[in-house]
């Protein structure tokens, strides 16, 4: 397969994470929008390292890609114990329910 | 049509059709199960990209960590009972249509740019490579990224303890 093939696929996959980002009421649901668009940005990095190696090497892209998944890792762990602690609270997640920042 | 061609679409359709389930399934415990197949075809696209040890990243800690994780997340916030409604979402036509034209956009400029390919024809073993480029050329990323983790485990830590002794 070619390059376009990959981005295409990565392309869609960036526009479900979106529609799901936006329209979804519950936070958890939210953060599985987020997760499809650091899948799709990430499998944009891979596809270029391997189809258009770059000056240094060809595993820069696969490097940030290591990145992205550590980071995508970060943000779940900490989203999750924000939603935890938000439904001892309010006993539900519904991200256009929670109006008030201050506990 | 080759075999690397069949695979590719085997794992478009596994990452684009189960992913669709993710997105517009109203039970989002079948979303959470759903996200972790989409995970494990992603997987199969690196390892298509001759990238085997993200591959083996990808399957470790997106497949194995973080949809376990998210699929915990959801049983542990909402009914467990009725899970027929636990996702819903609203202005599903406003952002369907949003999604659609982000699409078109980025679509259209992949067919009017024309990338200069030259693909790397030998696939070769990336893990002794990366481990050397980790420590030598992205150390700095690689620190802060290891102390950005700590940071997140203790942050997650102090969310949940300080409620609990609140309570109590």
């Amino acid at each position: 397969m070619n390059l376009d093939g990959y981005l295409t696929i990565s392309a869609a996959l960036f526009a479900l994470g979106l529609i799901m980002f936006l329209s979804k009421k519950n936070s958890i649901a939210i953060l599985m929008g987020v997760e499809l668009i650091l899948n799709a940005a990430a499998l944009n990095f891979v596809a270029f390292a391997h189809f258009r190696p770059s000056l240094g090497s060809q595993l820069d892209g696969q490097i940030f890609a290591i990145f992205i998944i550590l980071l995508a890792a970060a943000e779940a762990v900490v989203a999750l114990a924000i939603a935890l602690a938000v439904f001892q609270k309010h006993q539900h997640v519904r991200a256009d329910k929670l109006t008030e920042l201050h506990g | 049509m080759d075999l690397q061609e069949i695979f590719f679409y085997f794992f478009s359709f596994m990452v684009l059709g189960i992913g669709s389930i993710t997105a517009f399934s109203k039970n989002l415990l079948r979303a959470a199960f759903a996200l972790f197949f989409v995970l494990f075809g992603m997987a199969g696209f690196y390892i298509l990209l001759g990238a085997d040890f993200l591959a083996i990243v990808q399957i470790l800690v997106y497949a194995g960590g973080i949809s376990v994780l998210l699929i915990f997340g959801t049983m542990l916030t909402g009914d467990v009972s009725k899970p027929e409604m636990s996702s819903p979402s609203f202005h599903g036509v406003y952002t369907f249509i949003i999604g659609i034209a982000f699409l078109t956009l980025i679509l259209g400029v992949l067919k009017s740019t024309k990338w200069s390919e030259m693909p790397i024809s030998t696939m070769e073993p990336t893990t002794n490579s990366i481990g050397k480029l980790l420590l030598t050329e992205y150390l700095l990323p690689f620190e802060v990224v290891s102390f950005l983790l700590l940071a997140a485990m203790i942050g997650a830590l102090v969310l949940i303890i300080k409620k609990e002794s609140h309570e109590s």
